[in-house]
Parts: C-alpha cells; sequence; structure tokens
C-alpha cells in the first residue's frame, strides 16, 4: 500500500520536471533533430533555397524591425501530420513608425523608378529580365534605366535604356549607380 | 506453387540486414516453409558466413547468370534445415555483374519451387538496391532506434513507395535495448514507428548472443532461449499471416534485468 503511495509522489514530482527533463534527455534531442532533417529530406527545397528564403525574408522584415540577422533561424518542424515552417528573429529593436514608413517609401521608389540591387542578392532572379548571372565583373545590375551590358540589351531594348547604354562597349562594364536597395525578388 | 518473393534492406549498412536475412530465413524454414535466400551483395557476400555455409559454394549467382551453371546447381543446402537453401553473392565481381532483369529472371523461376525468396539487399541506394528490389513484391525494412539508421530508412521506404511492383513494405526495428529507451536515452520503437509511419513487423532486442551465433556460423533462431531468437521466430510467424503479439521488451528487462544487474554487481564486486 505504501509503496505505491510513494510512487504516485514520485510519478508527480517526476511530471514536474518533466518539461525541463525533456529538452536534455537523449531520446527526445534525437527526436527532435531527426523531424527536423527528415522534414528537410522530404521536401524539395536545397539548401540554397532555404537560403534564399531567409535572404529574403531577413529583407522583408528588416523593414519593420531591426534584428540580428545571423541569429535568425528558419526551421522545418511537425505539429502533427502538419508541416511547419519554424522563424525564429532575435529583435534588437522594433522600428518606429517614420522609420518604416521610410523603408516602404524606399522601396516604393525603388519599384517605380529604378530598381537597383547588390549582384549577390538577386542575380538569379534577375537573370530573366535583365542580367546574366554569370556576369562575374558587374557588382551591380541596373535594371531599365542602368543597363550596360550588352548581353542584357535584347531583352531590355524596349525600355529606356537604348539611350543609357551609350559608352559601353566591353560586356563587363557596369555603373556603379546602385543604392542599397533590393529589387523586389519574386519578379 | 508461387512463392514469395521479399527484400530485406535498410539504407544503412550494419543495422543487420544480412542477420535479419538469415534468421527469418532459418525460421521459416524450421516451420516448414522452403526458403531460399540470395545474396546480391555482390562483392561483399556474408550471408554464407552467417549460416556457416562459406565453404560449400561452388557457383555464385554471377556464375548464374553468365551460365557456366544452372540454377538449381548453384543452390548452395543448409547444413541442418533441407527446407533452405542459399544462392551466393560472387565476391570477386561489382554490382554490375548482374542487371535487374536477370534477378527478376532468377525470383520468376525460384518461385515455382519455393514459398519464400529472400533478398539481402546490399547498403545504399545504388544500382545493388535496384537489382534487389527488381524481382521483390513485399519488402522488410531493417532499422535501428538510431538516426542515422531511421533516416536512411525513411529514405528507402520513400523509393520502395515509388516501386510499383513492391506491394507492402514492413518495418523491423532491430537492436532495441529497453535499458536505454527506459532512461530516455535511446529513441524507443514507438518514437521510430510514428517518425517513418510504417506497420511493424518485427522488434529484435540487442542481443550479444548474435555475435556468438555469428561467429559459429549459426543463425540465433536455433537458440530456443535467445530473446533475440524468439524475437525472430515471432517475425517469421508473422510473415506467414500468424497474429503474434510483440515480445514486451520493457517488462522483460525491468525484472530480468534488475536481477542480472543485481547480480552483476556483485560478481564485479568480488572480483
Amino acid at each position: 500500500m505504501s509503496e505505491n503511495i510513494f510512487k504516485e509522489i514520485y510519478a508527480k514530482v517526476l511530471s514536474l520536471f518533466k518539461q525541463t527533463e525533456k529538452e536534455d534527455n537523449a531520446k527526445d534531442i534525437a527526436k527532435n533533430r531527426l523531424r527536423v532533417v527528415l522534414m528537410q529530406d522530404r521536401t524539395n527545397l536545397t539548401p540554397e533555397l532555404l537560403q534564399r528564403m531567409r535572404k529574403e525574408l531577413v529583407e522583408l522584415l528588416s523593414k519593420y524591425v531591426e534584428m540580428d540577422k545571423e541569429a535568425l533561424e528558419l526551421n522545418f518542424d511537425q505539429e502533427g501530420d502538419q508541416m511547419a515552417l519554424m522563424l525564429s528573429i532575435p529583435v534588437i529593436r522594433a522600428k518606429d513608425e517614420a522609420e518604416i514608413e521610410k523603408a516602404l517609401a524606399e522601396k516604393e521608389s525603388e519599384k517605380s523608378e529604378e530598381e537597383t540591387d547588390e549582384e549577390d542578392e538577386t542575380s538569379d532572379d534577375n537573370e530573366s529580365e535583365e542580367e546574366k548571372p554569370d556576369n562575374e565583373e558587374s557588382e551591380e545590375e541596373n535594371s531599365e534605366d542602368e543597363t550596360e551590358d550588352d548581353e542584357d540589351k535584347e531583352e531590355t531594348s524596349d525600355e529606356d535604356t537604348e539611350e543609357e547604354t551609350l559608352e559601353t562597349d566591353s560586356e563587363e562594364e557596369k555603373e556603379p549607380e546602385t543604392s542599397e536597395e533590393e529589387t523586389n525578388e519574386d519578379k | 506453387m508461387t512463392g514469395r518473393v521479399i527484400v530485406i534492406t535498410s539504407g544503412k549498412g550494419g543495422v543487420g540486414k544480412t542477420t535479419t536475412n538469415a534468421n527469418i530465413g532459418t525460421a521459416l524454414a524450421r516451420a516448414g516453409k522452403k526458403v531460399v535466400m540470395i545474396d546480391t551483395d555482390l562483392g561483399l557476400r556474408n550471408l554464407d558466413l552467417l549460416l556457416g555455409l562459406e565453404n560449400r559454394i561452388v557457383y555464385t549467382i554471377v556464375d548464374v547468370v553468365e551460365e557456366r551453371c544452372k540454377l538449381k546447381q548453384a543452390l548452395v543446402k543448409d547444413k541442418k534445415n533441407p527446407n533452405l537453401c542459399l544462392l551466393a553473392a560472387a565476391q570477386t565481381r561489382d554490382k554490375t555483374a548482374v542487371t535487374e532483369e536477370q534477378l527478376k529472371d532468377i525470383c520468376e523461376k525460384l518461385k515455382k519451387d519455393y514459398d519464400f525468396i529472400l533478398v539481402d539487399c546490399p547498403a545504399g541506394i545504388e544500382q545493388g538496391f535496384q537489382n534487389a528490389v527488381a524481382g521483390a513484391s513485399e519488402a522488410i525494412v531493417v532499422t535501428t532506434p538510431e538516426m542515422s539508421a531511421v533516416r536512411d530508412a525513411d529514405r528507402i521506404i520513400g523509393l520502395l513507395e515509388a516501386k510499383e511492383e513492391i506491394k507492402s513494405y514492413k518495418l523491423l526495428i532491430n537492436r532495441v535495448r529497453p535499458n536505454l529507451v527506459k532512461s530516455n536515452d535511446m529513441m524507443s520503437v514507438e518514437d521510430v514507428v510514428g517518425i517513418l509511419s510504417a506497420e511493424l513487423i518485427g522488434i529484435i532486442p540487442e542481443d550479444t548472443g548474435i555475435i556468438t551465433s555469428t561467429n559459429k556460423g549459426e543463425p540465433i533462431v536455433n537458440t530456443e532461449k535467445s530473446l533475440a531468437g524468439m524475437a525472430y521466430r515471432n517475425v517469421a510467424r508473422r510473415i506467414m499471416g500468424e497474429d503474434v503479439p510483440f515480445l514486451n521488451l520493457e517488462e522483460e528487462t525491468s525484472i530480468v534485468a534488475k536481477v542480472k544487474k543485481f547480480f552483476a554487481g556483485l560478481m564485479g564486486k568480488e572480483k
């Protein structure tokens, strides 16, 4: 009899610590790591694609909050049968309204006027529109207005590029005309 | 007679595919079924060793496909059980020596004379795996409760699901250590089944007897009192359609292991 009571108490005490225990034991660590890795195995998202998704998320979110970009975590998780994408972002500080407005305005103007960007961020997105990604020397690409590269002429000729692409005879020349803004990646 | 062709596969090496093959085959033969085991691990054959038949091999599967002998000539009879025989892999050739079509053909021929054709699959997901699976209509996926083995099993299951010829696959969880499961140091059978969401056909406890049985070339199912042997015999019964409950390893160890541990502790102190 008394043994049973002790057992019950023991179980109750154990259950109190269950939450913390769960984090530590090798079994659950294995289970969770395995879940994550199987999610990745089962989806067709390559590490490169995940990296890109991460980058785009950082760009989008940094308009609204200042965050620790390096510490951003992007993981697949399983909740029952449902696959979930877990995003964890250490926020350094929320931006105030004016800053957000500014960021959005910049984005707007960038959309309407020119689409400048750092090549490494969007090169493969833009290739269909403006630029071949293997353009090694061009650090910055310019869209409609500033396209310099011969290779792009065909694609952008319908824009006002003809007027702008004057002096360039080498394929690799470009104007370092870029601001810090990015093109909308999903184009 | 139309035999069933079952491929035993795992993805990862070292989880006990060949041991499983030898034991299930022997258990089925003990139950009176006519069984042939095919080792398709060309260049890395081992099934002959586990069965203690390594000195009896004259012809291999490669000799059969290259027509140096008849299929029947290449079948090596088991020492004890006349119902059981082995078609050995060639040790000196690589995976390209036999094609999917050839294996399919061999399986078709064997189906006429045997109840069960167990195909021992090499590790990996390359051509060796494709060959082994080619003639089979059922599969047993062997895994252990370790992350790498489960991950590879998941991959294998994905590949098996894509194969039209494979009508069903079942999971065999090998080398379970109930003590570690209990102390939350190892994933449990339920965890693995949950993650892989596959039907279970067997749970085999870790058993040091496997080592001695391999050394002797005598499958552990022939050892009546071995727990792993019993688990393998149960797998064979399930394959034959019997509804056999799974061994309760937890209970088994919680009492037996405690007593054993107690005595082991005493012995240790005495030394």
